[in-house]
Protein backbone atom coordinates (compact mmCIF):
# COMPACT_ATOMS: atom_id res chain seq x y z
CA UNK A 1 0.00 0.00 0.00
CA UNK A 2 1.39 3.35 -0.97
CA UNK A 3 -0.01 6.84 -0.58
CA UNK A 4 -1.41 7.03 -4.09
CA UNK A 5 -3.33 3.75 -3.75
CA UNK A 6 -4.53 4.68 -0.27
CA UNK A 7 -5.92 7.97 -1.54
CA UNK A 8 -7.65 6.28 -4.49
CA UNK A 9 -9.39 3.81 -2.18
CA UNK A 10 -10.21 6.53 0.36
CA UNK A 11 -11.80 8.63 -2.36
CA UNK A 12 -13.89 5.70 -3.58
CA UNK A 13 -14.94 3.82 -0.45
CA UNK A 14 -14.70 6.46 2.26
CA UNK A 15 -13.00 6.26 5.64
CA UNK A 16 -14.56 3.04 6.93
CA UNK A 17 -11.99 0.38 6.09
CA UNK A 18 -14.63 -2.36 6.37
CA UNK A 19 -16.01 -1.09 3.05
CA UNK A 20 -12.63 -1.38 1.35
CA UNK A 21 -11.62 -4.37 -0.80
CA UNK A 22 -10.94 -7.29 1.52
CA UNK A 23 -7.49 -7.91 0.12
CA UNK A 24 -6.34 -4.36 0.89
CA UNK A 25 -7.87 -3.67 4.30
CA UNK A 26 -5.00 -4.90 6.47
CA UNK A 27 -2.39 -3.07 4.45
CA UNK A 28 -4.50 0.07 4.45
CA UNK A 29 -4.93 -0.09 8.23
CA UNK A 30 -1.21 -0.54 8.75
CA UNK A 31 -0.50 2.31 6.36
CA UNK A 32 -2.90 4.63 8.16
CA UNK A 33 -1.38 3.93 11.57
CA UNK A 34 2.00 5.29 10.56
CA UNK A 35 0.77 7.79 7.97
CA UNK A 36 1.75 11.47 8.24
CA UNK A 37 -0.76 13.95 9.67
CA UNK A 38 -1.78 15.33 6.29
CA UNK A 39 -2.98 11.85 5.28
CA UNK A 40 -4.75 11.36 8.60
CA UNK A 41 -6.41 14.76 8.19
CA UNK A 42 -7.80 13.72 4.81
CA UNK A 43 -9.00 10.44 6.29
CA UNK A 44 -10.72 12.33 9.14
CA UNK A 45 -12.39 14.62 6.64
CA UNK A 46 -13.72 11.61 4.72
CA UNK A 47 -14.96 10.15 7.99
CA UNK A 48 -16.97 13.30 8.61
CA UNK A 49 -18.44 13.02 5.15
CA UNK A 50 -19.39 9.41 5.86
CA UNK A 51 -21.29 10.64 8.94
CA UNK A 52 -23.22 13.06 6.77
CA UNK A 53 -24.13 10.35 4.24
CA UNK A 54 -25.19 8.05 7.07
CA UNK A 55 -28.00 10.46 8.01
CA UNK A 56 -29.87 9.06 5.02
CA UNK A 57 -30.64 5.72 6.57
CA UNK A 58 -33.07 2.87 5.96
CA UNK A 59 -36.61 3.22 7.23
CA UNK A 60 -38.77 0.32 8.41
CA UNK A 61 -41.32 -0.97 5.92
CA UNK A 62 -45.01 -0.93 6.77
CA UNK A 63 -46.88 -3.96 8.04
CA UNK A 64 -49.30 -3.47 5.14
CA UNK A 65 -46.49 -3.86 2.62
CA UNK A 66 -45.11 -6.95 4.36
CA UNK A 67 -48.59 -8.46 4.40
CA UNK A 68 -49.14 -7.77 0.71
CA UNK A 69 -45.78 -9.26 -0.21
CA UNK A 70 -46.36 -12.36 1.92
CA UNK A 71 -49.85 -12.89 0.52
CA UNK A 72 -48.31 -13.68 -2.85
CA UNK A 73 -45.83 -16.22 -1.45
CA UNK A 74 -46.27 -19.76 -2.73
CA UNK A 75 -48.22 -22.14 -0.51
CA UNK A 76 -47.10 -25.64 0.35
CA UNK A 77 -49.42 -27.49 -2.01
CA UNK A 78 -48.87 -25.20 -4.97
CA UNK A 79 -45.11 -25.25 -4.57
CA UNK A 80 -44.58 -28.92 -3.79
CA UNK A 81 -46.89 -30.23 -6.50
CA UNK A 82 -45.67 -27.81 -9.10
CA UNK A 83 -49.10 -26.60 -10.16
CA UNK A 84 -49.02 -24.87 -13.52
CA UNK A 85 -49.32 -21.12 -13.44
CA UNK A 86 -52.19 -19.77 -15.50
CA UNK A 87 -54.06 -16.55 -15.75
CA UNK A 88 -57.76 -16.39 -14.97
CA UNK A 89 -57.91 -13.27 -17.10
CA UNK A 90 -56.83 -15.22 -20.17
CA UNK A 91 -59.10 -18.20 -19.59
CA UNK A 92 -62.22 -18.40 -21.75
CA UNK A 93 -65.55 -18.55 -19.93
CA UNK A 94 -66.27 -22.09 -21.00
CA UNK A 95 -62.96 -23.18 -19.51
CA UNK A 96 -63.66 -21.44 -16.24
CA UNK A 97 -67.14 -22.97 -16.12
CA UNK A 98 -65.79 -26.38 -17.03
CA UNK A 99 -63.16 -26.19 -14.33
CA UNK A 100 -65.79 -25.19 -11.82
CA UNK A 101 -68.06 -28.06 -12.83
CA UNK A 102 -65.18 -30.51 -12.70
CA UNK A 103 -64.13 -29.34 -9.26
CA UNK A 104 -67.73 -29.64 -8.01
CA UNK A 105 -67.97 -33.15 -9.38
CA UNK A 106 -64.65 -34.04 -7.80
CA UNK A 107 -65.81 -32.56 -4.52
CA UNK A 108 -68.93 -34.73 -4.51
CA UNK A 109 -66.91 -37.77 -5.45
CA UNK A 110 -64.35 -37.31 -2.73
CA UNK A 111 -66.83 -36.22 -0.12
CA UNK A 112 -65.92 -34.19 2.88
CA UNK A 113 -63.10 -36.36 4.11
CA UNK A 114 -59.80 -34.72 4.80
CA UNK A 115 -58.75 -31.36 6.05
CA UNK A 116 -59.22 -28.47 3.61
CA UNK A 117 -55.87 -27.60 2.16
CA UNK A 118 -54.43 -24.59 0.46
CA UNK A 119 -56.98 -22.76 -1.65
CA UNK A 120 -55.27 -22.00 -4.93
CA UNK A 121 -58.29 -20.15 -6.29
CA UNK A 122 -58.21 -17.70 -3.39
CA UNK A 123 -54.55 -17.06 -4.12
CA UNK A 124 -55.38 -16.14 -7.69
CA UNK A 125 -58.27 -14.03 -6.49
CA UNK A 126 -55.93 -12.24 -4.16
CA UNK A 127 -53.41 -11.65 -6.92
CA UNK A 128 -56.17 -10.18 -9.05
CA UNK A 129 -57.34 -8.00 -6.20
CA UNK A 130 -53.82 -6.62 -5.94
CA UNK A 131 -54.10 -5.43 -9.50
CA UNK A 132 -56.61 -2.84 -8.34
CA UNK A 133 -54.16 -1.44 -5.82
CA UNK A 134 -51.22 -0.84 -8.11
CA UNK A 135 -49.30 -3.99 -7.36
CA UNK A 136 -51.04 -5.84 -10.17
CA UNK A 137 -49.28 -3.70 -12.68
CA UNK A 138 -46.10 -5.02 -11.16
CA UNK A 139 -47.26 -8.59 -11.62
CA UNK A 140 -48.15 -8.01 -15.22
CA UNK A 141 -45.29 -5.74 -16.21
CA UNK A 142 -42.65 -7.32 -18.38
CA UNK A 143 -39.38 -5.73 -17.49
CA UNK A 144 -37.07 -7.79 -19.59
CA UNK A 145 -34.48 -8.48 -16.91
CA UNK A 146 -36.01 -11.62 -15.52
CA UNK A 147 -32.85 -13.60 -15.98
CA UNK A 148 -31.77 -16.74 -14.12
CA UNK B 1 -18.72 -19.73 0.94
CA UNK B 2 -22.20 -20.98 1.82
CA UNK B 3 -25.09 -18.72 0.95
CA UNK B 4 -26.78 -17.70 4.25
CA UNK B 5 -30.15 -17.60 2.47
CA UNK B 6 -29.88 -20.94 0.70
CA UNK B 7 -31.77 -23.07 3.22
CA UNK B 8 -34.43 -20.42 3.67
CA UNK B 9 -34.98 -20.14 -0.07
CA UNK B 10 -35.32 -23.91 -0.37
CA UNK B 11 -37.99 -23.88 2.32
CA UNK B 12 -39.77 -21.03 0.55
CA UNK B 13 -39.64 -23.07 -2.64
CA UNK B 14 -41.29 -25.95 -0.80
CA UNK B 15 -44.13 -23.66 0.22
CA UNK B 16 -43.08 -22.88 3.81
CA UNK B 17 -44.86 -19.64 4.68
CA UNK B 18 -42.78 -19.11 7.83
CA UNK B 19 -39.65 -19.21 5.74
CA UNK B 20 -41.25 -16.74 3.36
CA UNK B 21 -42.00 -14.42 6.27
CA UNK B 22 -38.41 -14.66 7.48
CA UNK B 23 -37.07 -13.92 4.00
CA UNK B 24 -39.34 -10.88 3.77
CA UNK B 25 -38.26 -9.65 7.21
CA UNK B 26 -34.63 -10.13 6.28
CA UNK B 27 -34.60 -8.51 2.86
CA UNK B 28 -37.68 -6.41 2.11
CA UNK B 29 -36.47 -3.27 3.95
CA UNK B 30 -33.19 -3.32 2.06
CA UNK B 31 -34.87 -3.80 -1.30
CA UNK B 32 -37.26 -0.93 -0.58
CA UNK B 33 -34.35 1.19 0.68
CA UNK B 34 -32.40 0.57 -2.50
CA UNK B 35 -35.39 1.47 -4.65
CA UNK B 36 -36.19 4.58 -2.61
CA UNK B 37 -32.68 5.91 -3.03
CA UNK B 38 -32.59 5.07 -6.70
CA UNK B 39 -36.07 6.32 -7.61
CA UNK B 40 -36.58 9.07 -5.06
CA UNK B 41 -40.18 8.02 -4.53
CA UNK B 42 -41.32 6.07 -1.48
CA UNK B 43 -44.50 4.64 -3.03
CA UNK B 44 -42.73 3.53 -6.18
CA UNK B 45 -40.01 1.98 -4.03
CA UNK B 46 -42.65 -0.17 -2.33
CA UNK B 47 -43.88 -1.28 -5.75
CA UNK B 48 -40.35 -2.35 -6.62
CA UNK B 49 -40.07 -4.19 -3.31
CA UNK B 50 -43.22 -6.15 -4.16
CA UNK B 51 -42.03 -6.86 -7.66
CA UNK B 52 -38.71 -8.19 -6.42
CA UNK B 53 -40.50 -10.61 -4.11
CA UNK B 54 -42.90 -11.75 -6.81
CA UNK B 55 -39.78 -12.84 -8.68
CA UNK B 56 -38.40 -14.43 -5.54
CA UNK B 57 -41.58 -16.46 -5.10
CA UNK B 58 -41.45 -17.46 -8.74
CA UNK B 59 -37.81 -18.53 -8.72
CA UNK B 60 -37.55 -20.03 -5.23
CA UNK B 61 -38.78 -23.54 -6.17
CA UNK B 62 -36.04 -23.89 -8.77
CA UNK B 63 -33.32 -21.82 -7.06
CA UNK B 64 -29.84 -23.31 -7.10
CA UNK B 65 -26.86 -21.41 -5.85
CA UNK B 66 -24.57 -20.60 -8.69
CA UNK B 67 -21.92 -17.97 -8.79
CA UNK B 68 -24.04 -15.33 -7.13
CA UNK B 69 -25.54 -15.44 -3.65
CA UNK B 70 -29.29 -15.11 -3.39
CA UNK B 71 -29.03 -11.65 -1.86
CA UNK B 72 -26.79 -10.51 -4.70
CA UNK B 73 -29.33 -11.82 -7.19
CA UNK B 74 -32.08 -9.92 -5.37
CA UNK B 75 -30.04 -6.74 -5.50
CA UNK B 76 -29.48 -7.21 -9.21
CA UNK B 77 -33.20 -7.71 -9.82
CA UNK B 78 -34.06 -4.65 -7.70
CA UNK B 79 -31.42 -2.48 -9.36
CA UNK B 80 -32.50 -3.54 -12.86
CA UNK B 81 -36.12 -2.79 -12.03
CA UNK B 82 -35.12 0.67 -10.79
CA UNK B 83 -32.93 1.44 -13.79
CA UNK B 84 -35.68 0.25 -16.10
CA UNK B 85 -38.23 2.52 -14.42
CA UNK B 86 -35.87 5.47 -14.56
CA UNK B 87 -35.17 4.93 -18.24
CA UNK B 88 -38.80 4.37 -19.17
CA UNK B 89 -39.84 7.55 -17.44
CA UNK B 90 -36.89 9.53 -18.75
CA UNK B 91 -36.04 10.92 -15.36
CA UNK B 92 -33.04 10.85 -13.12
CA UNK B 93 -34.82 10.79 -9.78
CA UNK B 94 -37.59 12.53 -7.89
CA UNK B 95 -38.80 13.92 -4.64
CA UNK B 96 -39.03 11.98 -1.42
CA UNK B 97 -41.51 12.82 1.29
CA UNK B 98 -39.71 13.67 4.51
CA UNK B 99 -40.03 11.16 7.33
CA UNK B 100 -40.38 11.78 11.02
CA UNK B 101 -37.50 12.93 13.20
CA UNK B 102 -35.87 10.92 15.96
CA UNK B 103 -37.75 11.04 19.23
CA UNK B 104 -34.68 11.00 21.41
CA UNK B 105 -32.94 13.97 19.86
CA UNK B 106 -33.51 17.49 20.97
CA UNK B 107 -35.95 19.47 18.84
CA UNK B 108 -33.31 21.80 17.49
CA UNK B 109 -30.79 19.11 16.77
CA UNK B 110 -33.48 16.85 15.26
CA UNK B 111 -34.53 19.63 12.95
CA UNK B 112 -30.94 20.11 11.88
CA UNK B 113 -30.47 16.41 11.24
CA UNK B 114 -33.73 16.25 9.35
CA UNK B 115 -32.74 19.14 7.14
CA UNK B 116 -29.36 17.59 6.54
CA UNK B 117 -30.94 14.24 5.75
CA UNK B 118 -33.25 15.84 3.22
CA UNK B 119 -30.32 17.59 1.63
CA UNK B 120 -28.43 14.30 1.40
CA UNK B 121 -31.48 12.72 -0.26
CA UNK B 122 -31.80 15.58 -2.71
CA UNK B 123 -28.12 15.44 -3.52
CA UNK B 124 -28.32 11.68 -4.08
CA UNK B 125 -31.16 12.21 -6.55
CA UNK B 126 -29.10 14.75 -8.44
CA UNK B 127 -26.27 12.28 -9.02
CA UNK B 128 -26.01 10.68 -12.45
CA UNK B 129 -27.78 7.32 -12.45
CA UNK B 130 -24.71 5.07 -12.56
CA UNK B 131 -22.86 7.02 -9.87
CA UNK B 132 -25.92 6.84 -7.67
CA UNK B 133 -26.27 3.11 -8.29
CA UNK B 134 -22.64 2.47 -7.33
CA UNK B 135 -22.88 4.56 -4.17
CA UNK B 136 -26.20 3.05 -3.10
CA UNK B 137 -24.90 -0.50 -3.50
CA UNK B 138 -21.55 0.01 -1.78
CA UNK B 139 -22.49 2.52 0.87
CA UNK B 140 -26.12 1.99 1.76
CA UNK B 141 -26.61 -1.66 0.80
CA UNK B 142 -23.22 -2.75 2.19
CA UNK B 143 -22.38 -4.74 -0.92
CA UNK B 144 -18.73 -5.66 -1.41
CA UNK B 145 -16.94 -4.10 -4.36
CA UNK B 146 -17.04 -7.37 -6.31
CA UNK B 147 -20.75 -7.86 -5.57
CA UNK B 148 -21.60 -4.30 -6.60
CA UNK B 149 -19.54 -4.58 -9.78
CA UNK B 150 -21.30 -7.83 -10.63
CA UNK B 151 -24.74 -6.36 -9.99
CA UNK B 152 -23.97 -3.42 -12.26
CA UNK B 153 -22.20 -5.56 -14.85
CA UNK B 154 -18.98 -3.54 -14.71
CA UNK B 155 -15.38 -4.08 -13.59
CA UNK B 156 -14.21 -3.27 -10.07
CA UNK B 157 -12.02 -0.51 -11.52
CA UNK B 158 -15.03 1.05 -13.23
CA UNK B 159 -16.99 0.77 -9.98
CA UNK B 160 -14.23 2.57 -8.05
CA UNK B 161 -14.22 5.31 -10.65
CA UNK B 162 -18.00 5.75 -10.31
CA UNK B 163 -17.72 5.79 -6.51
CA UNK B 164 -14.98 8.42 -6.57
CA UNK B 165 -16.94 10.65 -8.90
CA UNK B 166 -20.10 10.17 -6.84
CA UNK B 167 -18.37 11.18 -3.61
CA UNK B 168 -16.71 14.16 -5.26
CA UNK B 169 -20.01 15.37 -6.69
CA UNK B 170 -21.76 14.90 -3.35
CA UNK B 171 -19.01 16.74 -1.46
CA UNK B 172 -19.53 19.73 -3.71
CA UNK B 173 -23.32 19.57 -3.44
CA UNK B 174 -23.20 19.12 0.34
CA UNK B 175 -20.34 21.47 1.14
CA UNK B 176 -22.44 23.66 3.44
CA UNK B 177 -23.99 20.72 5.29
CA UNK B 178 -20.60 19.07 5.61
CA UNK B 179 -19.02 22.15 7.17
CA UNK B 180 -22.01 22.57 9.45
CA UNK B 181 -21.94 18.96 10.58
CA UNK B 182 -18.19 18.99 11.17
CA UNK B 183 -18.43 22.15 13.27
CA UNK B 184 -21.26 20.52 15.22
CA UNK B 185 -19.16 17.44 15.89
CA UNK B 186 -16.20 19.55 17.00
CA UNK B 187 -18.27 21.60 19.43
CA UNK B 188 -19.90 18.45 20.81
Amino acid sequence: MNEARFMVLLGAYGADLSRWPVAERDNAGAFLEVAPHRIKDVWESERGFDHLLALERDMPVSIALETQVLAAAPGRRAASRGLPVFSLRAAPRWATGGALAASLALGFAVGYAGEPKHDVASDYAHMLSLSNGGAGSIYLTAVGNDED
Amino acid sequence: MRDPDEELVQRVGAGDKRAAAELVRRHLPRMVGLARRMLGDAAEAEDVGQEVFLRVWKHAPSWKQGKAKFETWMHRVAMNLCLDRLRRSGRNGGEIAPDTVDGHASATRALDDRQRRERVRDALQELPERQRAALVLCYYQDRSNTDAAEILGISVEALESLLSRARRTLKTALAAERADLLSGLETG
